[in-house]
């Protein structure tokens, strides 16, 4: 017995003294390179050892029999070899490693996107980024704004993007649609987006040649995404010489439930501000919003986004068209809410899929007239995704909308405008990446409406390929559809939808502290709405022949680095658009566009005053208008349009709390623009059309605000 | 027949011994060499050993808390920020996995909330409040699982004191919590001798600084 016990003791001690192996080689990339640093060794056992720095390893080994020998490096995929570790002393073994997937160096299509998100690494603006813009004040799509390929058109507000109107952007939600994402404006002047940027971790803004994923847009799609599901219970208040705002947000393990309310009135700020405006109500609003967010399973979430607003307003309008002062008073209310859910089917699917809900009531009353306008929208979207290997990805997926609208008007008698649309889409696109460096998207969406019975196929591509590691050059092109606006469907149901075409190329530079793109386009306009006169009635009067086009180049640069503490952008496009369509005569440079667009932001901490800074110049260039006093088309020019913006945060602690003071100053230097001029529709005694400019309701405007966590 | 099953029960017992010993053996080491790394490819070496150590012991957590804490420390010492980010990946990858295997251990949630500050130091405008949230609520965890964890103490300190004073930060501020840091490095005792227990010459360095 005791025998037995001593062979066994014996082979255990020989099996660990006798024969150990001893196993070298080099570690490198499969460009040759050698990797410093990578872990080689014996799996499951201790015995392995670190590159040193031309990547060679050595280390012996006591193991036996098959071994798997591994080797690992930041970045790259794991390496695994079957080893027989028997009869052999000494091993050789040369290891190259194979980058892995899921680095920042990988090409990522983007041709017309960019994409401000907290959650991925590179990208050219932060959700922060746009809350701290100082020429926004706050608004998502102010901040839009300072990118290149958006006009600076003031007295609207909403975004114009490379020769297209500001009707040709849609606003999306978690790719759900929000069919009224600007609050409701009074005559030459400029609305603001309904959602405050704080309420969204990341947005995609395209400038043009979308994916196939996105309809009913010709020129561009802002899609926001709502907060993911909270962790932290928190509560804050703001208190504004604007109004009043509070939040806060409970967490349980699952879920979070956040509101934010707020009430705001310019009573205050009208005073303060010197206003160019003669307001009989000073505008009021109050907005209230709930997100609720399920987790459900491994991967799934589940979110609700809902929101109530409502405001009222009142001015004195010079309406110079008609040559009265018109008294409009305006109250308007809107409620939008958005169910998604998103999760993973398996390892290879992907499901997304939405409710979503929009209701939008405005009532207008002009002296003795009355203009009350109902919008309505439901959408239900699902779409899947399908990875059929590494390189292959599939997505498709349907929509319907159902929107109706309802005009009635008392003016001269009672009148109902009503229409209602069923649009049904489907799309499919699958994204191919033939190497690390090279990848392509091919798509085709199909759009069908009730309301102008048509039916359109569109195809959209798109390709990418890496020129360097932090480099790339893209293409893209496609077709994009829209219908016309409500404002002539109301009138004529039989016009077509509009259509345009995008070719976008971008070459693109992006590190984490420094962004460099160059973006160029054409884009061509067909089925643009051409009418005899504004406002007419009759459907005849109204046609879909009009046509247009744009080219040009949007310029980027960003740097966080070279400055210490400072962070600057500089965006400036240069474009040349031509439109036949409305009332025009002829093809002209529409009345929006303005041929050079600058912006500079410029951000930085001042760390004596513990102070965050930030200024904003903007500069357009001339805009066209018709002066019917003198001959010709589009035969005048405003001019350019200058903008210095300034804000400053404070931080401090406010009894105990700690707490931010903001203060946010437009328009410092007091520049006078104008953004265009309204012409009388008759002539005076001496035979002209006499005129007054479209400027913004304030010269200067400051604003402070001061935010305190509970 | 019995003496066999007891021989058998025997070697099957000396071989648990001995792995036992070898784990031990070769954390010590590996603590031991941590702690005396200076530049990145030390840290890297030993970050190396700790992952070795942690693809055979997978129900072990301390292996996995040192290959993420080496991580840490690289990625405060690289100068380059895609790589230091790259870096702080590889720690976050670390951590979760011994999250995974103890998901109630505060030394865990304190080595995450001294990951996030470094996230911070890449881009602080962008990313200061995102992460410093997240910090709070990681040290808030540490301190529900074991309210005398000394490096939470010791971490809140140094924070305190690299923030400018406006936010509540700054010398005057952070004296007293490198004090009570102090008092907690005291009276702690590691739960093993291969548990972690690193950050009172910190303290004291910083306190001797600041009381001068």
């Amino acid at each position: 017995m005791r025998s037995i016990l001593i062979i066994i003791v014996f082979t255990l001690i020989a099996a660990n003294s006798f024969a150990q192996a001893q196993l070298s080689g080099k570690v490198t990339d499969s460009g040759n390179n050698p990797l410093p640093g990578a872990n080689v060794f014996i799996q499951n056992s201790y015995d392995g050892t670190t590159t040193d720095s031309i990547g060679n390893f050595s280390f012996k080994t006591d193991q036996k029999g098959f071994q798997n020998l591994s080797a690992s490096f930041i970045g790259y995929k794991p390496f695994l070899r079957k080893l027989a570790l028997d009869s052999v002393k000494t091993i050789s073994v040369n290891i190259v490693l194979q980058e892995s997937d899921d680095q920042i160096d990988e090409v990522v299509i983007n041709a017309g996107a960019f994409e401000a998100s907290d959650e991925k690494k590179a990208v050219v603006l932060r959700v922060f980024d746009i809350a701290t813009t100082p020429s926004a004040q706050g608004d998502i799509f102010g901040a839009l704004g300072t990118l290149p390929g958006v006009q600076k058109v003031g007295e609207d507000g909403r975004v114009f993007v490379r020769g297209g109107e500001g009707y040709e952007t849609k606003t999306f939600m978690d790719g759900m649609l929000v069919a009224s994402p600007y609050t409701s404006k009074m005559p030459d002047m400029p609305s603001r987006g309904r959602f405050s940027p704080l309420l969204f971790s990341g947005t995609l803004f395209s400038t043009g040649a979308y994916s196939a994923e996105y309809g009913q847009a010709l020129s561009s799609v802002v899609d926001m995404k709502t907060n993911s599901i909270e962790t932290e219970d928190k509560s804050s208040i703001s208190i504004m010489t604007v109004g009043v705002m509070g939040s806060t947000t409970k967490c349980k393990e699952k879920s979070s439930f956040s509101f934010n309310g707020d009430f705001l009135t310019s009573a205050l700020s009208n005073v303060i501000n010197k206003q160019q405006v003669d307001w009989t109500k000073s505008p009021i609003t109050a907005d209230g919003t709930i997100m609720f967010r399920q987790k459900a399973g491994k991967t799934g979430l589940y979110k609700l986004f809902g929101t109530f607003n409502t405001s009222s307003s009142g001015m004195i309008y010079p309406n110079i068209q008609t040559g009265t002062n018109q008294d409009i008073l305006l109250n308007s209310s809107n409620v939008y809410l958005n169910n998604t859910y998103n999760g993973q089917l398996g390892e290879k699917w992907m499901i997304k899929s939405g409710l979503a809900f929009n209701s939008d009531h405005q009532n207008i009353n002009m002296d003795n007239d009355r203009l009350i306008t109902n919008q309505q929208m439901v959408q239900a979207k699902i779409g899947f995704s399908h990875f059929l290997n590494e390189q292959t990805e599939l997505k498709f997926g349907a929509d319907w909308v159902n929107f109706s609208y309802e005009q009635k008007i008392r003016m001269d008698g009672n009148y109902r405008l009503p229409f209602t649309n069923n649009e049904l889409s489907g799309f499919a696109e699958m994204e191919y990446k033939l190497s690390k460096k090279f990848a392509t998207r091919l798509g085709f969406r199909a759009e069908n409406s009730s309301l102008l019975n048509e039916t359109t196929i569109v195809p959209r591509f798109s390709g990418a390929y890496k020129t360097g590691d932090h480099s790339q050059i893209s293409l893209a092109c496609g077709e994009f559809y829209q219908n016309p606006e409500n404002d002539y469907l109301k009138f004529a149901p039989q016009l077509k939808p509009e259509k345009a075409s995008h070719v976008v190329m971008t070459w693109q530079y992006l590190t984490e502290m420094k962004t460099f793109r160059v973006e160029v386009y054409i884009k061509k306009y067909n089925n643009l709405v051409k009418y005899t006169e504004p406002l007419a009635t009759n459907p005849l009067d109204y046609n879909s022949l009009g046509s247009g086009h744009a080219e040009g180049v949007d310029i980027f640069w960003r740097d966080k680095e070279t400055f210490k503490l400072t962070d600057y952008w500089i965006s400036y496009s240069w474009i040349n658009a031509r439109r036949n369509y409305k009332d025009y005569q002829e093809s002209a440079v529409p009345t929006f566009v303005s041929e050079h667009n600058l912006s500079v932001v410029y951000k930085r901490f001042l760390p004596v005053l513990n102070t965050y800074a930030s200024l904003t110049y903007s500069f357009a260039s001339s805009r066209p208008y018709h002066d019917p006093n003198f001959s010709g088309f589009m035969n005048a020019k405003t001019r350019p349009y200058n903008d210095i913006s300034l804000s400053l945060t404070y931080m401090l602690n406010f009894f105990g709390k700690q707490s931010a003071l903001h203060l946010m100053l437009n328009n410092l230097a007091g520049f006078d623009n104008v953004y265009g001029y309204n012409f009388s529709n008759t002539p005076n005694a001496a035979g002209k059309y006499e005129s007054a400019p479209i400027r913004s309701p304030f010269v200067r405007q400051a604003i402070l605000l001061i935010n305190i966590m509970l | 027949m019995k003496t066999s099953i007891l021989i058998l029960a025997l070697v099957l017992l000396s071989g648990v011994g001995f792995a036992n010993e070898a784990y031990q053996k070769a954390m010590s080491q590996s603590i031991e060499k941590l702690f005396q790394a200076k530049t990145i490819p030390e840290y890297v070496e030993v970050a190396n050993q700790f992952e070795r150590i942690s693809q055979i012991e997978k129900a072990e957590w301390l292996p996995l808390y040192y290959a993420s804490y080496a991580y840490i420390i690289i990625s405060f010492q690289e100068a380059e920020n895609t790589k230091k980010d790259q870096y702080l990946d590889q720690a976050q990858k670390y951590l979760d996995q011994a999250m995974a295997i103890e998901p109630n251990e505060s030394e865990l949630y304190m080595l995450q909330g001294f990951l996030y500050p470094s996230r911070i130091n890449i881009d602080p405008m962008a990313r200061g409040m995102l992460y410093m949230g997240k910090m709070n609520e990681s040290l808030d965890k540490a301190l529900a699982l074991n309210p005398d964890n000394p490096r939470v103490y010791y971490l809140r300190a140094t924070m305190t004191y690299h923030m400018p004073e406006a936010y509540g930060g700054g010398a005057a501020k952070a004296l007293p919590l490198f004090i009570l840091a102090d008092e907690k490095f005291r009276i702690f005792k590691p739960k093993t001798e291969i548990s972690p227990n690193w950050g009172k010459e910190m303290n004291d360095a910083e306190l001797k600084k600041l009381q001068k």
